[in-house]
């Protein structure tokens, strides 16, 4: 069967190479911002000649052809920035590179978007949003920390885990089914302060763009999402700089030519400072007695790359991101240490071939673990988990006409997996005693696309992904079908419809439904079949004119081996963890609604998400019916607005309504005695279906406002912000009060309980925060 | 403009301090249906006995004015017991009794001792008064010897327990450690959890430690239970359960039981030899 499937893949690849030889005059080059040198992502390039048009690639490159024509008319534009047109002769092939030059009006007044809405109605690509650094650094945040990841779950089908939390549940999928990269290195584990931030220190970040369906080929390994974040390049005009300093950290970038308009540099690096005051004031009462010291804690993060032209046709790229998260405590007798953090590493080469034909090369290197280590006197504890990936991969462009964009490529990764490695016992090694698995797999994929336009109003994308894991001596094989099409009404309306089959080979060990450190990575194994999706989704993009974009899809999801927990899994220092996997199935849909707008002083967008998800078919978990997970969430409504007061001034808002999320109360007690040497326990909770009640909705309201400072030395701005304005109390958590009393009846005294109550706490009330920014 | 913002700033983290986040609610659980609720130990030399009682909806009210209220509120009575190994059929009579030593209540019992059988599989049979049943089956696990118990003071003179173990590293074991202060009545164990050996890696020798927490004189009663799966499963599911009520980073489950029979009833029947050693700091 896994021949007949290899050889249908290399039919496609062959049809695909008869393109090849259809061949027309092309103009190809780059896209790049005047003022810094970094390349743009989704600019238009339109040859006015040829009717046609397309988009610079996440590379900043790309490639048009067409009937040989003299004196064409070229244009390219690029939200924010002047528009650029010339006049060239297209009788032969051309290079055109071009360097768009920021438009100062239009910036202080609009969000820049990779794509302008003409783009979006006519392009295939559907069920994506992104976001750019300078749209968060506008939305009011939690304690002043700009958190792209955070900005992203306030668009339509993105859902946030628990208040604060950074985690992102996308179409009713788990939070390890989404790919989330950086430079096109996993990152593994997205959050500092157990979620409470994202890893993404937005001043280095370029550009975030989600896809949630309709995933191109050459995208796979995760179910329900991809989140591509890209980094800067650096500017390769002249030094520059930008930081921040905050509530709870400060930042600072630099970034500028090593040699001009040829190789650039950035870094840039985080810290938060509270373990700083904590020291201090653990030192100031070191001497006191009875003194119980405060717990240390602090991440930072390091972002660096540096570029550098190679010639015409060739760019190097080398980046890496580092981060860690710390906590310790000790006294005398006691020393605790818990670190975790990712580290990825980027080695890109870009080369064009010819006028028609790019490749992207990448090496990366994804590093994630956690490290808990204990001392007490004479003995020791250390438990870690981790998970390394190598990758290589390489990704051709080739645009023989102005019909085709065919993309194809290959990946291929090693993962090496250290699964809660334990080891305790004394320090003169008498006592030992530890655990730990170290599985290691091989992922492959191989890809082929085609962007194809019948005419002006119709275009498909049809692609496969063949995708392949090996883990010892058990091999999987996937065909992954992925198709979009896109048909234009007029040119403000398009109806847009995609299928995507995507498979899952490493799976997250996590049970606690937030993002924890010590959530741990898994792969299939024997046991452990690849987690499996099927997503149709269909929708339209309506330009409402005014600057308005309505666009509007609905989904369906069906989910094959979903991974649970049975009840009371042991997830720590257990070798036998495939016992505790319970296997099933699922499936969501829902439909989501959003009405943005991205010019004029006043910007955002409204969104609404109508969703539903179920699980069941595990046989060891309520005996296989099925139910809600934590996050299925019905109602979704989120109100972004920015507003450009004066050149000085900035207001923004952001208002969210949420369902409440589902939780596992208990709905019965009984009394339990124990054996002797044991108190009875008048209140042990039973529990009875999972998730069986929801909370009461969720919702807040958040105000900002940014002041503009200019000076001599560049500029800098106050930006003040309230999180949660009518201090709404929304449920965190809910927990169980018990007040006891004493009883007394022929001498025998036992203590009964005389009340149980619930309580309900919630995280957040109104937090305001200020933060100082500045850039020169 | 800055003015006022900077007054709505300080107005706001006063506001902010001043905050309760946490407050009584009321809400509307399921539909909940009563279970019968069984625990029965068979401890070699212990009277056969067994408490059987009746679960109720978490949030109602139980009347816990007096213990004869409180056992009348929670006690499953005139059920017919009887345990059945090798030839014997042992009958636990539906009698009140209560063991002062350690605190304990039973509502079914009988004069007769569990033997010392390490081999024999026995058999519970539950008749409800609705005529529903409940049965079971376990073994006795044989007893693991406490091999000894150190007791070791660090600077500032307090004294930890290092308690050691042997185990038979050709099966899979399980076990149960409590380690109660000066008292084993009325008394929450300083340390009460299970472990199973395959974290061993190898080694035979299994040691329990607590931390430097005792003070000279204190009196350590050290217990290790040797158990069986069905026990450890029920026991952690139980702990799983009231640890993970209301922890926002947790997750419940439900209770582990090896009851079957035709009611929907919850609990444990399992056999051990408790073996303790006591140990005085000095």
């Amino acid at each position: 069967m896994n021949h007949i499937r290899i050889g249908h893949f290399l039919a496609v690849i062959f049809i695909f190479c008869s393109y090849f030889l259809n061949a027309q005059v092309s103009l190809s080059g780059t896209v790049t911002d005047a003022a810094s040198g970094e390349t743009l992502i989704g600019t238009t390039i339109e040859v006015l000649d040829w009717s046609t048009g397309t988009l610079t690639n996440e590379y900043g490159f790309y490639t048009l052809s067409g009937p040989s024509v003299e004196n064409a008319t070229i244009i390219v534009s690029y939200i924010g920035y002047k528009t650029y047109s010339i006049k060239l002769n297209l009788s032969k092939n051309e290079r055109l590179d071009v360097k768009l030059n920021p438009d100062s009006e239009q910036l202080e007044e609009v969000v820049v978007t990779a794509n302008s809405y003409k783009d979006r109605i006519n392009s295939t690509e559907m069920s994506t949003t992104s976001v750019t650094p300078l749209e968060a650094k506008k939305i009011p945040a939690l304690l002043g920390e700009v958190d792209i990841i955070k900005t992203l779950q306030l668009k339509p089908g993105i859902s946030s885990g628990s208040e604060g939390n950074s985690g992102i549940f996308v179409r009713g999928g788990n939070q390890d089914q989404n790919l989330i990269v950086l430079d096109e290195a996993v990152v593994y584990n997205a959050s500092h302060l157990f979620g409470f931030f994202s890893v993404f220190n937005s001043d280095a970040i370029k550009d975030v763009k989600v896809y949630k369906g309709g995933f191109p080929s050459q995208y796979g390994g995760r179910l329900s999402s991809v989140i591509d974040v890209k980094l800067k390049e650096g500017n390769n005009q002249k030094f520059s700089g930008t930081g921040g300093i905050g509530l709870i950290s400060s930042r600072l970038t630099l970034e500028g030519p090593i040699q001009k308009e040829k190789s650039s540099f950035i870094v840039s690096g985080r810290r938060t400072y509270v373990d700083l005051i904590t020291n201090s004031i653990n030192s100031a009462n070191k001497n006191k007695e009875n003194y119980n010291q405060i717990p240390a804690y602090h991440f930072y993060d390091l972002n660096t790359k540096i570029n550098f032209e190679l010639g015409k046709k060739d760019r190097l790229f080398l980046s890496g991101y580092f981060g860690r998260d710390a906590f310790a405590f000790s006294n005398g007798n006691f020393d605790f240490n818990f670190y975790w953090g990712n580290a990825t590493g980027t080695a890109r080469w870009n080369h064009i071939f010819n006028d028609k034909l790019f490749s992207n090369t990448t090496f990366t290197y994804s590093d994630y673990k956690y490290n808990i280590n204990n001392k007490l006197t004479g003995f020791s504890f250390d438990l870690k988990s981790r998970i390394q990936d190598a990758n290589i991969k390489s990704d051709f462009y080739y645009s023989p006409n102005s019909q085709h964009l065919i993309r194809a490529g290959f990946s291929a990764t090693h993962h090496k997996f250290t699964v809660g490695r334990l080891q305790a016992g004394s320090d003169d090694g008498t006592i030992k005693f530890g655990s730990g698995l170290y599985p290691e797999g091989a992922e492959l994929g191989l890809y082929a696309m085609d962007d194809y336009s019948f005419d002006q109003n119709l275009k498909i994308n049809w692609g496969i992904r063949l995708s392949s894991f090996i883990h010892k001596d058990k091999t999987y094989f996937n065909f992954e079908p992925r198709a979009g099409a896109k048909y234009s009404l007029n040119e403000n309306l398009s109806l847009k419809a995609s299928y995507a089959k995507m498979v899952q080979y490493i799976h997250l060990i996590s049970n606690s439904g937030v993002t924890l450190p010590t959530d741990i990575w898994y792969p299939s194994t024997q046991n452990v079949a690849p987690e499996i999706s099927h997503q149709v989704a269909a929708g339209y993009n309506y330009i409402l004119g005014d600057g308005y974009l309505l666009g509007h899809e609905f989904y369906y999801k069906w989910l094959k081996n979903q991974i649970d927990f049975k009840d009371n899994a042991r997830l720590f220092a257990n070798n036998n963890i495939e016992e505790e996997f319970a296997f099933g199935d699922g499936y969501s849909y829902g439909t989501e609604i959003e009405l943005e707008k991205n010019t004029g002083k006043l910007t955002g967008w409204i969104g609404y998400t109508l969703a539903l998800v179920k699980r069941g078919n595990f046989p060891n978990i309520m005996s296989g019916r099925y139910f809600s997970p934590r996050y299925d969430r019905r109602h979704n409504l989120t109100v972004v607005a920015m507003y450009q007061l004066t050149k000085k001034w900035n207001l923004s808002a952001t208002f969210v309504y949420g369902s409440g999320d589902l939780t596992w109360l208990p709905i019965g007690k009984f009394s339990f005695q124990d054996v002797d040497g044991t108190q009875i326990n008048f209140i042990t909770p039973s529990y009875g279906d999972r998730n069986s009640f929801r909370m009461p909705s969720y919702n807040r309201l958040d105000v900002g406002f940014v002041r503009t400072f200019k000076h001599r030395w560049g500029e800098s701005d106050l930006t003040f912000s309230a999180y949660n304005v009518y201090n709404r109390r929304n449920v965190y958590f809910y927990y169980t009060d018990i007040e006891f009393k004493d009883v007394t009846q022929g001498g025998v005294t036992i203590k009964v309980p005389s009340k149980v109550a619930l309580k309900q706490v919630s995280l957040f009330p109104i937090i305001p925060s200020i933060t100082w920014n500045f850039k020169f | 403009m800055l003015k006022k913002l900077s007054i709505l700033l300080i107005g706001s983290i006063i506001g902010f301090s001043s905050c309760n986040l946490e407050k009584d609610v009321n809400v509307e659980l399921p539909p909940y249906e009563s279970q019968k609720i069984l625990e029965c130990y068979l401890e070699p030399g212990k009277p056969f006995r067994a408490l059987l009682t009746k679960s109720s909806p978490y949030f109602s009210e139980l009347d816990f004015s007096d213990l004869t209220r409180i056992l009348a509120s929670i006690l499953e009575d005139s059920a017919k017991v009887q345990i059945k190994f090798g030839n014997q059929t042992v009958v636990l009579t539906n009698t009140l009794s209560l063991d002062q030593i350690n605190e304990k209540v039973y509502n079914y019992s009988s004069t007769e001792l569990v033997p010392a059988d390490y081999t024999s599989e026995f058999e519970l049979e539950i008749i409800l008064q609705d005529g529903k049943t409940i049965t079971s089956r376990t073994k006795i696990s044989a007893p693991v010897a406490i091999d000894s118990v150190k007791i070791e003071f660090n600077q500032e003179r307090k004294a930890r327990a290092l308690t050691y173990i042997s185990d038979n590293s050709s099966t899979k074991d399980y076990y149960r450690r409590m380690l109660n202060l000066n008292s084993l009545k009325d008394s929450i164990p300083e340390q009460d959890f299970l472990a199973d050996d395959q974290i061993l890696q190898g080694s035979t020798k299994l040691v329990f430690g607590s931390g430097f927490q005792f003070e000279k004189n204190d009196t350590l009663y050290n217990t290790i239970l040797h158990i069986n799966k069905d026990y450890f499963d029920f026991l952690s599911s139980v702990k799983n359960a009231v640890s993970n009520n209301g922890n926002p980073f947790g997750q419940p489950g439900v209770i582990y039981s090896n009851l079957q029979g035709t009611t929907n009833a919850l609990g444990i029947f399992t056999g051990f030899l408790m073996v303790r050693d006591t140990s005085y700091v000095r």
